[in-house]
C-alpha cells in the first residue's frame, strides 16, 4: 500500500515547481511586449526578469510556505498527541517569515546590498576603488586622503553589517515566538467543528501569528535601538559613498550635488523673501489706501456735516412747522444739496 | 483533544493544484487590464503654484452650501484616495450630499523642491490656496478637511491662521505622536534625521512605501497578493485591486526640510501636544483652535492610533468639539462600503449643525 503522505508530498513538490517554472517562462516569452526597445533579448531580459520575479516573490513565498506545509508533516498520521512530533511540525514554519522580509528589504530602496554592488562596480570601472586598504593601516603617501576615505567607508559598512546582523537576530526572534504562537492559535481549533481543514485556513493562521509576534518584536525598546541604529548606519555608508563620488565629480569638472543643493538653497531662500517682499508691499499698499479712503470718508462726513448744519439752520423754523423729523429732513436736503452741485 | 489539522492530503493537493490553476489562468486577464484610472470626478484647477493644484470639484448638481470646504491631504501618497473609483469616493458622495469641494493636490516633488519647509508649505501654498478659495466665493473664512498628516497640517494651519477657517473636520489625524502603540513613531525616535535628510535630500518614495509595508510585512506583502489569486477570475474585482495597488505605489517623494522639521518636532519632540511647536515664526498653539471640530478616527487605523487622534481633545481650544469612531482601517475609512454610507453624511450633517 503507498504512503498517502509521501506521496502527497513528492507530487505537490514536483508540481509547485514546475507550475512555477512554466509560469514565469510563460511571463517572460513575450517577445515585442518584452523587449520595447528592440534590444537583443540577452541584454534586455535581464533587469525585467529581475523585477518580474520581485513582483512575484510574494506568490512564490506563498508557494514555497506551502511546500515547508507539506515538508513539515503535513498528511502524517496524528502528530499532535505527541508534544515532539508538534514542535518538530511547527519548528519547520521559522524559515518563511525572515525569507519574506528579506525578499522586502532586498527589493526596496532601503535595501543596501544591490545598491552597494551597483557602486562598487561603478568605482572599480572609473578606477578609483581598486581594493579596499587594510584599516588598520596608517595611511601615507600621495594616496593618502583616498586611503583614508576608503578606510572610513570601509569601517562604517563593517558597522552596517553588524547592526545588519542584529536586526535579522531580531527577525529570527519573531519566527520562534510566531510559531510559538501558532501553536496557542491551533491549540483553540482542537474542538471538533473547529478544526483546520485547508492549507489556506493554516496558511491564515499562520500569518495572524506571525503578525502578532513582529508586532510585539517592533514595539520593544531593542528593536527601536536596533532598527534607529541600523538606519543610521546605512545612512552613513551611504553619506561616505557619496563624499567619494562627489570626489570624482570635481576631478571631472561635473557639478556636485553639494553644489546642486547650495544653489536650490539660495533660490528657495531668496523665492522666500520675494514672496514675504511681495505680501508685505502688499500690506503697505493696502494700508496706505485704507488709510486714503478713511480720510476721504472723514472728509465727506465732516462736508456732509458742515452743510446739514448750514441748512439746518436755514430750514429750522421751516422744519418745525411740519413736524418732519430732523433726519430725515436732513437726508432730503442733503439730496437736494446735491443735485444742486 | 482532537487534531486541530484535519487535512485530507488528496483535499491538500487539490488546494494546491486549485491555487496553481487559479494563478495561471487569471494571468490572461492581469495582462489585458493595463492602469486603473481613479474616479476622475470632473473638476476644474482653479489655482497653481509650482507644483501645486487646487482643483474645484464638480458635482452634478449645484452645491447647496454656503461655504466651500478644502481637503488637505497628506503629503504622502496623493489626494486621490478621496476619490479613488466612482462608486468608492468621499468626493462624490460629498458633493452628492450639497458640499462644495475644493483638492489640495500637493504635486510630485523633485530636486527643486529639497528644501521647502513646512513653514513654506502651511504659511505659504496652504495659506495663499486657502486665499483662493476664499477670493472665489467672498468669504472671509472657508471650511477644512484634513487628513492623516493633512490633518494635522489644518489643525497648525487654523491655529495660525483662525480667521480664515469657519469649522474644521479632521480625519485619521496624529494629534499625539508618542502613543505606545505608534509602530512608525517607536521606529524614528533612534533615528538621525539631520544625517538622514543631508544624505538622502528628498526622502525616495519608495522607501516611505518600505516602511508603511514593513508595519505589516506579512499581511502586506504576501497574504494580500495570495488573496488576489482568488479574485484574478474576477475582472471587477481585480480593477478595484489594482486601482488601490496604483495609489499606494504611486506616491510622492518627501521634501527633505519638511520631512526633517516632521519627524523632529511632530513624531520625534511631540511638540504639537506640548504646546512649544512653531512653524516658520509663528507659534502653534492648539488653543487657539476655537472653530468647531469634527475628529473622525478609525478604529482599527495601523498607522494612526485611535489614541494619537483623541488626543485632540484634550489640547484644542473649542468648546464645540464632536468625535466619530469609524469601524474601519486608515484606508477603510475612504473606500469600504460602510464609509460610503456612513463618512460624508456624517460630515454633512455637521457642517449643516453649523450653518455652513
Amino acid at each position: 500500500m503507498p504512503d498517502q503522505a509521501t506521496d502527497f508530498l513528492k507530487d505537490y513538490q514536483v508540481f509547485a515547481q514546475q507550475s512555477w517554472d512554466t509560469w514565469m517562462r510563460y511571463l517572460q516569452q513575450q517577445p515585442g511586449q518584452a523587449n520595447p526597445m528592440g534590444l537583443g533579448m540577452g541584454f534586455a531580459a535581464m533587469p525585467q526578469d529581475d523585477m518580474l520575479s520581485r513582483s512575484l516573490a510574494s506568490l512564490k513565498a506563498y508557494g514555497n510556505w506551502l511546500q515547508q506545509a507539506a515538508g513539515a508533516g503535513l498528511g502524517q498520521p496524528s502528530p499532535w498527541q505527541q508534544p515532539v512530533a508538534m514542535q518538530s511540525f511547527l519548528a519547520g514554519f521559522t524559515q518563511p517569515f525572515a525569507q519574506t522580509v528579506a525578499g522586502i528589504d532586498s527589493a526596496s530602496a532601503f535595501g543596501l546590498e544591490h545598491q552597494w554592488q551597483a557602486w562598487l562596480q561603478a568605482m572599480q570601472r572609473a578606477g578609483m576603488a581598486a581594493g579596499m586598504p587594510n584599516s588598520q593601516l596608517a595611511a601615507f603617501g600621495i594616496t593618502r586622503e583616498f586611503q583614508l576615505d576608503q578606510q572610513a567607508l570601509q569601517a562604517a559598512m563593517q558597522e552596517y553589517a553588524q547592526i545588519n546582523a542584529r536586526y535579522q537576530g531580531l527577525l529570527q526572534q519573531v519566527n520562534a515566538q510566531g510559531v510559538a504562537k501558532l501553536q496557542e492559535l491551533l491549540a483553540k481549533h482542537s474542538e471538533p467543528g473547529k478544526q483546520v481543514e485547508s492549507l489556506k485556513a493554516l496558511y491564515d493562521l499562520w500569518i495572524d501569528a506571525m503578525e502578532e509576534a513582529y508586532a510585539e518584536m517592533a514595539l520593544s525598546q531593542e528593536f527601536k535601538e536596533v532598527f534607529g541604529a541600523l538606519v543610521n548606519a546605512q545612512m552613513q555608508v551611504r553619506k561616505l559613498q557619496q563624499q567619494q563620488t562627489e570626489q570624482m565629480c570635481r576631478e571631472l569638472g561635473i557639478p556636485t550635488r553639494s553644489e546642486v543643493d547650495s544653489l536650490g538653497k539660495r533660490v528657495q531662500q531668496l523665492r522666500r523673501e520675494w514672496k514675504a517682499r511681495g505680501q508685505g508691499e502688499s500690506a503697505a499698499d493696502s494700508s496706505v489706501v485704507d488709510a486714503l479712503q478713511g480720510e476721504i470718508a472723514a472728509l465727506k462726513r465732516e462736508l456732509a456735516a458742515s452743510k446739514a448744519a448750514k441748512v439746518s439752520s436755514i430750514e429750522r423754523p421751516a422744519s418745525s412747522e411740519n413736524g418732519k423729523t430732523p433726519s430725515r429732513r436732513t437726508k432730503a436736503t442733503r439730496s437736494a444739496a446735491g443735485k444742486r452741485k | 483533544m482532537q487534531n486541530p489539522l484535519h487535512l485530507d492530503p488528496q483535499q491538500a493537493f487539490n488546494e494546491v493544484a486549485t491555487f496553481q490553476r487559479k494563478l495561471a489562468a487569471g494571468l490572461q486577464n492581469l495582462r489585458g487590464l493595463g492602469e486603473q484610472e481613479y474616479a476622475n470626478t470632473p473638476r476644474e484647477a482653479v489655482y497653481n503654484e509650482d507644483k501645486l493644484t487646487v482643483w474645484h470639484m464638480k458635482g452634478s448638481n449645484k452645491p447647496t452650501a454656503r461655504v466651500p470646504i478644502v481637503i488637505v491631504y497628506a503629503l504622502v501618497n496623493t489626494v486621490w484616495m478621496t476619490d479613488l473609483q466612482e462608486d468608492r469616493s468621499l468626493v462624490r458622495n460629498l458633493l452628492e450630499q450639497g458640499e462644495d469641494v475644493y483638492l489640495i493636490d500637493w504635486g510630485y516633488p523633485d530636486g527643486a523642491d529639497r528644501w521647502l519647509t513646512l513653514d513654506d508649505y502651511l504659511n505659504g501654498y496652504l495659506d495663499r490656496a486657502v486665499d483662493a478659495v476664499r477670493k472665489r466665493h467672498g468669504l472671509d473664512a472657508i471650511n477644512l478637511l484634513g487628513i492623516c498628516q493633512g490633518g494635522t497640517f489644518s489643525l497648525c494651519y487654523t491655529a495660525m491662521h483662525p480667521e480664515k477657517v469657519k469649522n474644521l473636520v479632521t480625519m485619521v489625524t496624529p494629534v499625539d505622536f508618542r502613543t505606545p502603540d505608534n509602530m512608525l513613531s517607536h521606529w524614528v525616535q533612534s533615528m538621525d534625521v539631520d544625517l538622514f535628510v543631508d544624505t538622502l535630500g528628498n526622502v525616495p518614495a519608495e522607501l516611505m512605501n518600505w516602511v508603511y509595508l514593513m508595519l505589516k510585512p506579512l499581511r502586506l506583502n504576501q497574504q494580500k497578493y495570495v488573496s488576489m489569486v482568488e479574485i484574478l477570475d474576477n475582472p471587477a474585482e481585480l480593477k478595484n485591486f489594482l486601482r488601490m495597488e496604483r495609489w499606494i505605489f504611486d506616491s510622492p517623494d518627501q521634501a527633505g526640510e519638511a520631512f526633517r522639521e516632521f519627524i523632529k518636532a511632530f513624531f520625534q519632540q511631540n511638540k504639537l501636544i506640548k504646546g512649544d511647536l512653531q512653524i516658520g515664526r509663528q507659534p502653534v498653539d492648539l488653543g487657539m483652535v476655537t472653530q468647531p471640530v469634527l475628529n473622525i478616527y478609525a478604529t482599527q487605523d495601523h498607522l494612526v492610533p485611535p489614541d494619537a487622534s483623541r488626543a485632540l481633545q484634550r489640547h484644542v481650544g473649542t468648546t464645540d468639539y464632536t468625535e466619530i469612531a469609524f469601524k474601519g482601517g486608515h484606508i477603510g475609512i475612504y473606500v469600504s462600503g460602510r464609509a460610503q454610507r456612513e463618512v460624508a453624511p456624517s460630515i454633512h450633517q455637521w457642517l449643516r449643525q453649523r450653518g455652513a
